[in-house]
């Protein structure tokens, strides 16, 4: 049972990778030369969360069709545990982007295709912990928390590709195919707190996952208990 | 915008994201800590009722 718990180096090396980008971030990449000014420090936590909340449903999007492929409840956990994931981290995105809102344009929301799109992304998966609230039975409440993580994911790259062929919304193109529009310091940076993000996502997936193994190990031992 | 403006939002925006995160990574492990504890009652619970009458204490 003792594998079912994460690894708690997981943990420390994400903590340190984002310890270091924060440093970076403040320390050693210069402070933006356009109208945001110091306030653009936000984005070297702001963006990566934002990538990590887009990989974490891409990751509910596989496991998905995997469960539809294999009827295997471990991807069906999986997909859970991925969608709950990205909407924690969905969630700060809107917060944190907010005041990116507020320091950039003066006004903490605007309906532009990026918000906006990215917006609906989070409800829809809202709505997927609503379906999967309301089914009772086991394999039918995977099978349709599958089906609607496959369609949800249709806004994922809808989203992730709003600011590129939408240029006239307010929200700026930093990565893009032809570079990343960044000083080399800034990159740097970003690139480390990018990284200390994705192993954080790990660490909490794996993490999750294992309350869900634990949970189900204890509902089977009760059932041989006879209740 | 001055210095100081900036400052207030980057703070507001780090605060949040440390708040949730090390909020979730707290329940989040202390939801697995009662799970384990839970699994290890249940599961000497479940050794001692499949013991043999008079080695595991039963009368």
């Amino acid at each position: 049972m003792r594998k079912l718990v994460s690894a708690p180096a997981l943990f420390i090396e994400a903590g340190a990778f984002l310890i270091v980008g924060l440093m970076l971030a403040f320390w050693y990449a210069p402070t933006d030369s356009s109208s945001m000014g110091f306030s653009q420090k936000i984005f070297y936590y702001h963006v990566p969360i934002a990538e990590t909340a887009l990989v974490a449903f891409g990751i509910a999007f596989v496991a998905a069709i995997a469960y539809l492929r294999t009827q295997d409840l471990k991807w069906d956990r999986l997909s859970y545990v991925s969608v709950r994931l990205g909407l924690l981290f969905s969630i700060l995105v809107m917060l944190t982007g907010m005041i990116w809102g507020k320091a950039a344009w003066d006004t903490w929301w605007a309906w532009e295709p990026r918000l906006t799109t990215f917006l609906l992304v989070c409800f829809l998966y809202a709505a997927y912990w609503v379906l999967r609230s309301v089914v009772d039975e086991e394999q039918r409440r995977a099978t349709y928390a599958a089906v609607f993580a496959i369609i949800a994911f249709i806004d994922v790259p809808i989203t992730f590709f709003a600011t590129r062929f939408l240029p006239e919304g307010l929200h700026p193109v930093v990565i893009s195919v032809g570079g990343t529009g960044m000083e080399g310091s800034m990159f740097v940076s970003f690139f480390i707190s990018m990284i200390g993000m994705t192993l954080l996502l790990v660490g909490l997936t794996r993490r999750d996952l294992a309350i869900e193994n634990l949970k189900d190990r204890v509902t089977d031992l009760k059932t041989s208990l006879g209740g | 915008m001055t210095i100081e403006e900036g400052v207030k939002y980057v703070a507001a925006a780090y605060a949040i994201i440390l708040a949730v995160l090390v909020l979730y990574y707290f329940m989040s492990a202390r939801r697995v800590t009662a799970l384990q504890r839970d699994v290890n009652l249940l599961e000497e619970e479940t050794k001692r009722r499949q013991a043999p009458a008079g080695k595991g204490g039963a009368e």
